[in-house]
């Protein structure tokens, strides 16, 4: 303990540099930046800074692109809560009850919530990555295909239950967004598959045009031409700030969004927007009135904004304590590193302590930095809902095309972004929910390519995944996810689904 | 009032307007090059072609005296960037880094049985900027202290001992089946979704071995959890030193690179090229650049581009053959 | 005729016409999934999925109490979207832009001609300035060099 103490203060006497501090700004408002742009996300930011790193020394480099990264977690829920376009794909979540607040006027309070959360959400991960980093890593690496594939199997399982809905048209949804997810190059075998012969659809069609497509370009075709659109509410100054109740209210979400988060983002190749699901989910599933989750309820927000942010710190704790990226994000900030001669790997943290408690320290003030960025620009983004709509949508869609165009340069993803905008606008008036359709693109490559290796390494047997311990308790909650379904079906007391429903028929 | 607001906004966005407008027009028709030039990289940020294509575009800046922007278009194993450079408008704004992997695809194509998505010779060369062979990695608990260890055990149970790649017919896959082709044994493909993927796999314990490029296992290999058997190069690495080469272990059909080269559309005229030839050559010459690539332990290994040309083809000719060998993989 | 019937059919339509799709690609087995297994898996699941939709005895609106009063604009909208996705590499952003802005604010929204041309203009040239040229965020030029 008294080391750390030790260390954290080396790390803050490097971070509270002149330049250090001005980099930590600077990542932190770029980050922020990026976020709120729909569809361009933390990697496109920060490949953007890569070059103008190499001069500066590592410590800088690193603090200003990490700032990047947990900067655009703060960003991309202004975008979503103010216009239902996710800042990026893992913001996609609360588009729905953020969105739904802004609506009934509670804008300001949403994205004070938001940047709240996020705050703590940051502040409690880097915690968690001083004292913990090395044996959580080492529990990371754990996860080979098997447990990754029961994971997942389970998350599923406790999405399909836990969402609101027909849990038939959900599943449905699931299952069109995992069919989307294997279009491309199948990675075990070398087939194309339905890619029609179009190269840009060999690898698949991508996150972000999806979400963007599906939430931001359905949101402008269902309502640029709708005479009923709901006039915003121009909220007071007083309305900026979350009321005493929204606040209590909030506290356990973020808590638990917090927690969720960051072990999910710690497990390498799972993707932050799978932290935002599983606890909307498990927020929807807690709360004591669910009935309220799509039309506005503040738990909606601050559990899924904590849970992304926790996720952007946990994705640091394997890079750091090992060396061993957990997505394409940090697999830059290593290459980074890499550029400066460090090697990241298991020894970095003993010979590079300046560089990782620098870092430390300086996330400690990034968040910080953030919460002071973003609660005054809540009454500056406030203001952009007092545009006119007839002026408003051709904005938001120039930049949705630059968004998703600038991903991958390709007009193909600006064609996929078109015709999610058509599918996301047919589904809103069939009342599909669009939110799993997104959960499942990000999911097939990782569950498909999960099971097919999980049988590779084991020769055809299924057995491994019980074998394996953390693979078998994962299968083992399954197991009781299912059960909990089919009980109301041999049980006749009515389940907590049967009673949400009438609820929602009463209100 | 809200009016007037609005109207500041419209007057500064048309007045920015106006100043790209005209800073359009001005430049007329000067030698080239006289406004950035993109280099595409097919292939995720972070990845090797991606590390050496940055400092390697800093580096151009600073003769061509334009800003030298790396555009990341991947997808399909690098098949999209590399169409997209194939097909890119050969005024020599539009170039490419990219991975020996650029001669396995069209091969991989014709296997399938589609069209593919370039030919070879729709590429000019221009330079090549790296060659780094392959390391075999295993864990440092793993029961081979020696290639021959690995090859006898591997002959005793054949498809048992794993290996991972970055994807089927990836520079990590092919250089494996090489190997595995000529000492005639039989390895189980766990192929991943990249690089890193495939390194964490070995790191977890759940693949025996890898074919890798050096620069990203080193760390692992100075903190002592990887040991390296062999090497696909010609010579011994320098970081490496007591790392045997596959040649002297006795597989002499057996090598391969990880290169990286510098390409531009084939139509691109031939002054153009002798530009972008010349400013390579002296970039690869600056300090900064070399001491750079040092650090990221991937040597320069330049060759200009006619000495290019014959690495290529004989190396292509190689890449061909083990693509052949291995046949449609399931 | 309920829109839950109508999603359903749909569905089962997708689902037989992945698995169509899949018939090229080699299923493996049991053991060693192919590359087709699981997409023809989960469009049989779908299937399913779709048949219960349309037997369902929910009490789900009918389709002719749908309402699409954003209809037009809708549509117009759509039409910019692929416009754009098809004229982006081609004509280049600027002129794409000022042909989908002008477009949405001038015939659509039906706003004063200097509005609409201060606009049109500023966007389009100013967000290509801020991102090309500020951001180094490439936009493309088309064949006209705009």
């Amino acid at each position: 303990m008294a080391e750390t103490l030790q260390n954290l203060l080396l790390g803050f006497s490097t971070a509270l540099t002149a330049h250090n501090f001005f980099y930590a700004f600077m990542g932190c408002l770029i980050g922020t930046m990026v976020g709120v742009l729909p569809g361009v996300g933390p990697l496109a930011g920060i490949s953007l800074l890569l070059p103008s790193t190499f001069g500066l020394d590592p410590t800088g480099g690193l603090i200003l692109l990490a700032g990047v990264f947990y900067g655009a977690m703060y960003g991309g829920s202004t975008t979503s809560i103010l216009m239902r376009i996710p800042g990026e794909a893992a913001s996609v979540m609360t588009c729905i009850d953020g969105y739904a607040m802004a609506l009934k006027g509670r804008a300001g309070p949403a994205l004070a919530i938001a940047a709240i959360g996020s705050y703590v959400a940051g502040t409690i991960s880097v915690v968690g990555l001083m004292f913990l980093a090395p044996p959580l890593a080492r529990f990371a690496l754990r996860f080979g295909p098997p447990e990754y594939f029961s994971l997942l199997a389970l998350g599923l399982l406790v999405l399909g239950y836990m969402t609101g809905g027909s849990m038939i048209k959900n599943l449905a949804m699931i299952i069109l967004g995992l069919l989307f997810g294997m279009i491309g190059i199948d990675h075990m075998s070398g087939y194309f598959r339905f890619s029609y012969g179009i190269v840009a659809l060999g690898d698949g069609i991508g996150v972000v045009p999806v979400a963007v497509g599906l939430f931001g370009i359905a949101e402008i075709l269902a309502t640029a031409g709708n005479p009923l659109r709901p006039d915003v509410l121009k909220p007071k100054l007083k309305d900026l700030l979350p009321s005493r109740q929204e606040f209590r209210d909030s506290i356990f979400p973020i808590g638990r969004g917090t927690i969720l988060g960051f072990l999910i983002g710690i497990i390498p190749g799972s993707a932050h927007i799978i932290s935002t699901f599983m606890s909307y989910a498990v927020e929807r599933r807690v709360s004591k009135h669910p009935e309220k989750f799509g039309h506005g309820a503040i738990e909606g927000v601050a559990g899924p904004e904590s849970a992304n942010n926790a996720a952007s710190c946990g994705a640091l704790v394997p890079m750091l304590a090992l060396g061993v990226p957990t997505g394409p994000v940090p697999a830059v900030l290593l290459a980074a590193l890499m550029i400066h001669g460090i090697n990241p790997g298991p020894l970095f943290i003993k010979e590079q302590p300046t560089i990782f408690w620098g870092l430390v320290a300086s996330m400690y003030l990034g968040n910080f930095m953030l919460l002071l960025l973003n609660l005054p620009l809540v009454g500056i983004f406030i203001n952009f809902l007092r545009i006119p709509y007839r002026i408003l949508y051709p904005i938001i869609l120039m930049f949705c095309i630059i968004g998703v165009y600038a991903v991958n340069t390709s007009f193909v993803d600006v064609g996929i972004m078109s015709v999610m905008g058509v599918l996301g606008y047919l589904l809103r008036k069939f009342d599909f929910e669009t939110a799993p359709v997104v959960l499942g693109v990000v999911l097939a490559p990782i569950i498909e390519m999960s099971l097919r290796q999980s049988l590779a390494m084991s020769n055809g047997a299924y057995i491994i995944f019980i074998q394996r311990p953390i693979s078998a308790v994962f299968l083992g909650a399954s197991l009781v996810m299912i059960f909990l379904a089919v009980k109301p079906l041999v049980w006749k007391r009515k389940d907590w689904r049967e009673r949400l429903a009438e609820a929602e028929k009463k209100s | 009032m809200k009016t007037t607001r609005i109207h500041w906004v419209v007057i500064v966005l048309v007045c920015l307007g106006a100043m790209n407008f005209l800073l359009g027009k001005a430049l007329a028709e000067e030698p080239y090059p006289t406004r950035p030039v993109q280099i595409i990289v097919p292939f995720p940020p972070g990845g090797v072609a991606d590390l050496v294509a940055r400092p390697f575009a800093t580096a151009l800046e600073k003769h061509l005296k334009q800003p030298v922007v790396v555009v990341n278009k991947t997808g399909a194993g690098g098949a999209v960037g590399m169409q997209s450079a194939a097909v890119a408008k050969p005024d020599g704004y539009t170039l490419m880094v990219a991975l020996s992997s650029i001669s396995v695809m069209p091969e991989v194509d014709a296997l399938f049985g589609r069209p593919s998505t370039y030919k070879l010779k729709d590429f000019a060369s221009i330079a090549l900027l790296t060659a780094d062979p392959t390391i075999l990695a295993i864990k440092k608990e793993a029961p081979w202290k020696t290639l021959a260890d690995f090859v006898a055990d591997a002959k005793k149970r054949p498809n048992e001992i794993k290996y991972s790649s970055s994807g089927v017919y990836g520079t990590m896959h092919v250089a494996m089946e090489m190997f595995a082709h000529s000492a005639g044994i039989k390895l189980r493909h766990i192929p991943t979704g990249g690089g890193g993927p495939a390194l964490t796999a070995l790191l977890g314990g759940h693949v025996d071995c890898l074919s890798g490029g050096p620069n990203v296992s080193i760390p692992h290999i100075k903190a002592g959890t990887l040991r390296v058997l062999a090497n696909w190069g010609d010579k011994r690495l320098p970081a490496l030193p007591d790392v045997a080469t596959m040649k002297e272990l006795g597989y002499k059909d057996v090598e391969f690179y990880i290169w990286s080269g510098f390409f531009a559309p084939a139509a691109t005229p031939a002054g153009l090229i002798k530009i972008l030839r010349e400013a390579t050559a002296k970039a690869v010459q600056i300090p900064d650049f070399k001491a750079a690539m040092e650090k990221m332990e991937t040597p320069i290994y330049y060759l200009d581009a006619p000495e290019f040309q014959k690495f290529w083809d004989s190396d292509a000719e190689r890449l061909i053959k083990a693509v052949r060998n291995i046949g449609k993989a399931q | 005729m309920t829109i839950d019937r109508i999603g359903g059919i749909a569905l089962f339509l997708l689902a037989g016409y992945v698995a169509f799709e899949t018939r090229v690609l080699p299923l493996g087995n049991h053991q060693i999934p192919g590359p087709g297994y699981l997409p023809l898996l989960l469009a049989v699941v779908l299937g399913f999925l779709g048949v219960f939709l349309i037997a369902t005895k929910k009490n789900a609106p009918s389709f002719r109490s749908l309402k699409w009063p954003e209809g037009i604009h809708a549509l117009a909208l759509v039409a910019c979207c692929f416009f754009a996705t098809f004229a982006i590499e081609v004509l280049g952003y600027r002129v794409t832009m000022l042909i989908v802005l002008g477009f949405l604010f001038g015939v659509l929204e039906r706003m004063k001609i200097w509005w609409v041309l201060g606009l049109t203009l500023g966007l389009s040239f100013g967000s290509y300035y801020v991102f090309n040229n500020v951001l180094m965020v490439i936009l493309p030029r088309g064949g006209l060099g705009f």
